[in-house]
């Protein structure tokens, strides 16, 4: 007996949704697993899991990685794998900070339309950051020759420490009480609807309203979330530079043939994916990070790699990246409810990421092939 | 004594598309014979052979050596059966020396033995079978027809009971394959048994003991070579459509004054740093049709890719429409008005992880930033008519359709595309004979009545002869010609593939 | 101190780096040699140095540590190998997520040794091994350089990377070769590992996953064409520019993380300067290069 691995003759219809779900619960199972080897009880994990998927914590991570993952997806779509958002993410806060604390401070006697046109010139200037970044690791492997996963890997690195010797000297914050990092952002610069809810004593409503008061202080975050999927959803059905950039991940060879230069579609591709990383960079730190402390890989939730979880996960497939991020935000969450075991931080989220990773990788194939049995 | 050595069984299989390459086909081949497998493109001859070396798996159907039932999961058990296969595309592996390819699959060497010792081995055995080669040379430096001869000596060093030749011959000129058959009359005088793979009639009749025909993945019969009329295989092959097909000569074209396709001493350098084409002038006038004729692997693909901008010139001069555009890169050449029929059409003819219509968007709609969906689908249904592609919508995506529509797609996109020129390498590769004609007459019509310049570029000289109004042929980088069809004879044409 | 001394305790100090830089790039080349992509390798490098610590404590021997280590890493490149040539799937894909897989797996497995005793020191290589792991390294690396070149099982191997369809139909066993290089590659990889912690660092960090120095081994095998004897130099440098960056960065005064930047920006120049130039066709990569390896694909 002997198994095949041949092309499906014709699609199969329930497959994709299949893949996921078994990626996430092989996923689980695994982390389960291996944290039972350590000592701590499985049942606990799988509740703590299970419990992770329904707190108000997810409605943060889920926007910034729908953001995340459109970007990630511009590229994707083309077969260039930027894994470099990661990087991305804090080169483009440099702007931001010197902009909100050096060149526009606040100040009690600002002009009050001055908020505005800060918060505006941020975005502008991040998404600048972000696109640059991307487009040097776009003219590495378009122009050089050089693959950009390691390219992009290894910028992000170099992005660590830029940012690191930035935040101890130049960015080095006067009122930070002997920490090292750099001034809070002010708050007239902050994105963000604060609500007061009354407690009502009701557990379940209390948690409800929880849920609303969350989504009200991210309202900023949903509509740029909107925002940045119907660019996205934009680029790939209406532009020429969609097209191209479709058409360059299953078949550079052909795009070139008919006289599109591949060189800057590959560019634009990467420098695209990076401006809408900046994009989401400058929403999360105007809207949550609000400073950088050091060193900066120690303090990192890890949104750069998590985004690249989210995209797989969702097939690539646009309308599901903010179900893709939902369930990764849940899986993150869950990773820090497991704190518990002695792991702390990114760590135990990324036994989580890498085995629903895995296994999902392993499975993918199963779209196009399957497999059957020679006796 | 004959005795069937290989029997092949209900054999089936189906592809991509739901296309059933091989319907239940049943075959056996004895030793001592030479079984051609003819059949036209899309018959189900290569899928069958390929299942026997082990490539491709069946989905039905049993296979039988010696009259016992055998798996045949890789080509490295069908080489312990003793079944070698040699196919059109030499499969070695370029940057590895002849030795090297060869000790590759010999059970007689273990995994540390040097490949010196290997290559003395080499040179001693093939020095049995009559035949010179270097064992130290790299592979890439040898030609067409010295490829295949290494891929004839190693079936040698295996000790092949059985050889399959897929379409390894078909494109060889008369000389180079009389000493092929030469060589394969004493294999099986022997007791091997070889099968040979063509869609050429003449060579199956000229070849083979038995003849079995094959259409659309159905066994339709099996004749003795010997007795064999060629009007009564003709009909076997083609079934009804045989009364459609015709190798006659296309209408000729009257030639505009001016040169639309000039090249001027093009000198072009191969994947290998060689220099795959030296020297080549040649010009292609308004409206008409140049043929350039070759074994494959003497600097047309390179020449090809040189015209469409995909590859760097070394030296001279490439003019379009008079004006001149060495390496100036694909687009400049494509928005002249330039259509392209590439040599490996699934690299650089379409991208079948796209649909038709993001296809044939990527090649019409260049100018603006955004696309036009509506006149790309224009497009789109208007092709699908005319060529009769086989296809769910125009929005679906390549990989779903038959590998002869997928060709066709990719034609009629070009052929509907160019306003001036066309270049055309192979273009009914994979083709059936009826659409095989459709195209070569669409692509005459486009000459004739547009006044588009056609360089086509082929390795099957009936195509060359039935379209073309003149004729070059290239050999080794080199191109010699142009000679007028009607004056030209075949034999001397051949002659010159090979010197 | 004379020059000659001087030499020698460099070449001491240094021995471990090298060690660790140049069997870490050598196992990974001999991965890649057999045409499957590994995008795991800093994952790797980080799960086999917390193996090695654990394997050091619990034994109270450092050989062990790389022995076990070794192994382990080697049942994950077999499995990787099989899951890359048996399946059509993405090479890349499967390495990025084996990458994060590591990372975690490392710390769970790290944690408890670091619980358990407060510095690993006792367990690690003395200085006097130094040498020795230097010597067998090289020695490694020959024996794999005259295994690639010279013999049928290296011809296979190349054959595997530059086009495992044209293997295959030569008669080649691309499953089983892959497996064996697969095998010895990141059995290699694991050894080398099991020096970071074991001879040079002489300590563990969960969060010395975040340093990426299997990227400059990556760097390394890049940028020495993936050939084991070219590797030699090369490991050199880079072993000497991550090793030295401190101490360089105190004598001019520089900031630690302007010297953490230093190996990173020369990785991407040592890159820029391969593929710019001329140098760029002979480090090519082997043409199949992490492409999938699906037998019945259709031709047209």
């Amino acid at each position: 007996m002997r198994f095949i691995v041949v092309r499906r003759t014709k699609p199969h219809p329930y497959i994709k949704p299949l893949i996921i779900a078994l990626s996430l619960i092989t996923g689980m199972g695994l982390v389960a697993i291996l944290l039972t080897l350590i000592g701590a009880h499985p049942f606990a994990i799988l509740v703590t899991i299970a419990y992770s998927f329904t707190t108000p914590q997810v409605v943060k991570d889920m926007l910034l990685l729908t953001m995340l993952g459109c970007a990630l997806l511009i590229s994707f779509k083309g077969a260039v794998w930027n894994v470099g958002a990661e990087g991305q993410l804090y080169t483009a806060i440099i702007p931001i900070v010197w902009i909100t604390l050096y060149v526009a401070p606040w100040s009690a006697g600002s002009p009050p339309h001055q908020p505005i046109l800060i918060i505006l010139a941020s975005i502008t200037a991040a998404a600048v950051f972000g696109a640059m970044w991307g487009a040097v690791a776009g003219a590495l492997r378009a122009y050089v020759g050089i693959d950009e996963v390691p390219v992009t890997l290894i910028m992000n690195y170099v992005a660590y420490y830029v940012v690191n010797i930035l935040v101890l000297g130049p960015f080095r914050g006067r009122y930070v009480y002997g920490y090292i990092r750099t001034d809070d952002l002010p708050d007239a610069y902050k994105l963000g609807i604060n609500v007061v809810m009354q407690r009502t004593g009701n557990a379940f409503l209390d948690g409800f309203l929880e849920f609303i008061r969350v989504v009200v202080y991210y309202a900023y975050w949903v509509l740029a979330a909107a925002l940045v999927a119907l660019l996205t959803w934009v680029v790939f059905n209406h532009t020429t530079i969609g097209l191209r950039i479709k058409i360059l991940g299953s078949n550079p060879e052909f795009l070139r043939a008919v006289g599109v230069d591949v060189r800057k579609t590959t560019v634009m591709a990467l420098a695209l994916s990076g401006l809408l990383v900046g994009v989401a960079s400058a929403i999360y730190y105007l809207g949550d990070l609000t400073r950088l402390t050091y060193p900066i890989q120690a303090q990192t939730a890890g949104y750069g790699y998590l985004a690249i979880l989210v995209v797989w996960l969702s097939m690539l497939e646009l309308p599901l990246i903010p179900l893709s991020a939902y369930i990764v935000s849940s899986l993150r969450n869950a990773g820090r409810n497991m704190q518990i075991f002695g792991l702390g931080g990114l760590e135990s989220t990324l036994v989580l990421l890498g085995s629903v990773l895995l296994t999902y990788s392993a499975l993918r194939f199963l779209t196009e092939y399957e497999v059957r049995v020679v006796k | 004594m004959s005795y069937e050595y290989v029997v092949l069984k209900e054999i089936s299989k189906k592809f991509a598309g739901g296309v059933k390459a091989l319907d239940k086909v049943t075959i056996e081949i004895r030793t001592g014979e030479v079984l051609a497998l003819l059949g036209e493109n899309g018959a189900g001859k290569s899928t069958l052979v390929k299942i026997l070396y082990g490539v491709y798996s069946a989905d039905e159907g049993t296979i039988y050596i010696n009259e016992k039932r055998v798996d045949i999961s890789s080509p490295a058990e069908a080489i312990r059966h003793g079944i070698v296969m040699v196919s059109q595309h030499p499969q070695l592996i370029d940057t590895l020396s002849v030795a090297e390819n060869l000790a590759l699959g010999l059970k007689a060497f273990n995994a540390f033995t040097s490949i010196k010792k290997v290559s003395k081995f080499i040179s001693e055995k093939s020095g049995k079978f009559g035949v010179k080669i270097d064992p130290w040379e790299k592979v890439w430096r040898l030609t067409y027809t010295q490829k295949q001869l290494v891929e004839m000596i190693r079936a040698m060093l295996l000790n092949a009971r059985v050889v399959l030749l897929d379409e390894a011959l078909t494109y060889l000129p008369l000389e180079e394959k009389r000493k092929f058959y030469k060589f394969i009359k004493e294999f099986t005088a022997k007791g091997g048994s070889a099968v040979i793979i063509t869609h050429k009639i003449p060579e199956a009749l000229e070849a083979a003991d038995r003849i079995a025909i094959l259409r659309r993945g159905r066994l339709v019969g099996i004749i003795e070579g010997g007795s064999a009329r060629i009007d009564d295989v003709r009909k076997m092959m083609f079934g009804e459509s045989a009364a459609e097909i015709t190798y006659g000569k296309l209408q000729a074209s009257q030639p505009g004054e001016e040169a639309v396709i000039e090249t001027q001493d093009l000198w072009i350098t191969g994947d290998f740093g060689e220099n795959a084409v030296r020297g080549v002038s040649l010009r292609v006038r308004e409206g008409e049709v140049v043929g350039i004729a070759g074994i494959v692997g003497n600097g047309q693909r390179e020449l090809t890719q040189a015209l469409a901008g995909l590859r760097k010139v070394s030296r001279g001069r490439i003019l379009i429409g008079g004006r001149d555009v060495t390496n100036r890169g694909v687009r400049v050449v494509r928005e002249m008005g330039v259509g392209y029929i590439p040599d490996s059409p699934l690299a650089f003819g379409i991208s079948i992880d796209n649909s038709m219509t993001e296809n044939i968007a990527a090649l019409y709609q260049r100018k603006s930033m955004l696309v036009n969906w509506s006149e790309v689908r224009e497009v789109a249904s208007s092709l699908i008519e005319a060529y009769k592609i086989m296809i769910p919508d125009a929005g679906s995506l390549i990989k779903v359709l038959s590998g002869g529509n997928i060709m066709k797609v990719i034609v009629s996109k070009e052929i509907n595309y160019c306003r001036r020129a066309l270049i055309a390498h192979n273009p009914t590769r994979a083709l059936d004979e009826v659409s095989a004609i459709m195209v070569r007459k669409s692509i005459k019509e486009r000459a004739i009545s547009d006044g588009v310049a056609v360089l086509l570029v082929s390795e099957d000289l009936d195509e060359i002869y039935q379209v073309s109004d003149s004729i070059y042929v290239m050999n080794s980088g080199k191109l010699y010609g142009p000679f007028p069809p009607d004056e030209a004879e075949r034999s001397n044409v051949e002659h010159l593939m090979v010197i | 101190m004379g020059l000659e001394q001087y030499a020698v305790n460099t070449l001491v100090e240094l021995a471990p780096v090298f060690a660790t830089f140049y069997l870490v790039a050598l196992g990974h080349s001999l991965f890649e040699k057999a045409g499957l992509l590994d995008l795991a390798i800093d994952g790797v490098f980080f799960m086999g140095s917390s193996i090695a610590v654990r394997a050091a404590v619990a034994s109270g021997s450092p050989v062990v540590g790389t022995v076990v280590t070794a192994i382990a890493v080697m049942f994950l490149g077999i499995a990787l190998a099989f899951l890359m040539t048996s399946l059509p799937i993405s090479h890349g894909a499967i390495g990025l997520s084996m990458m994060f897989l590591g990372y975690g797996i490392g710390i769970i497995v790290g944690y408890p040794a670091r619980l358990e005793v407060g510095s690993i020191a006792m367990y690690a290589y003395s200085e006097g091994e130094s040498m020795a792991i230097m010597a067998i390294s090289i020695a490694i690396g020959v024996a794999v350089h005259i295994i690639l070149k010279y013999t049928k099982l290296g011809a296979s191997i190349r054959a595997c990377g530059e086009n495992p369809h044209a293997a295959a139909s030569l008669g080649v066993n691309v499953l089983l070769t892959r497996l064996i290089a697969g095998a010895a590659g990141f059995a290699i990889m694991g050894a080398g590992s099991s020096f970071f912690t074991l001879a040079w660092q002489k300590f563990w960090d969960p969060k010395s996953y975040t340093l990426g120095y299997g990227w400059l081994a990556f760097t390394v095998a890049l940028t020495s064409g993936r050939h084991p004897m070219i590797l030699v130099p090369i490991s050199l440098i880079f072993g000497g520019l991550t090793f030295y960056r401190v101490k360089i960065g105190v004598m001019y005064g520089v900031e630690k993380d302007v010297a953490n930047l230093v190996p990173f920006i020369a990785a991407l120049i040592a890159m820029l300067v391969c593929y710019a130039t001329k140098l760029k066709n002979i480090l090519a990569p082997p043409t199949s290069l992490g492409k999938v390896y699906y037998r019945e694909e259709r031709t047209v």
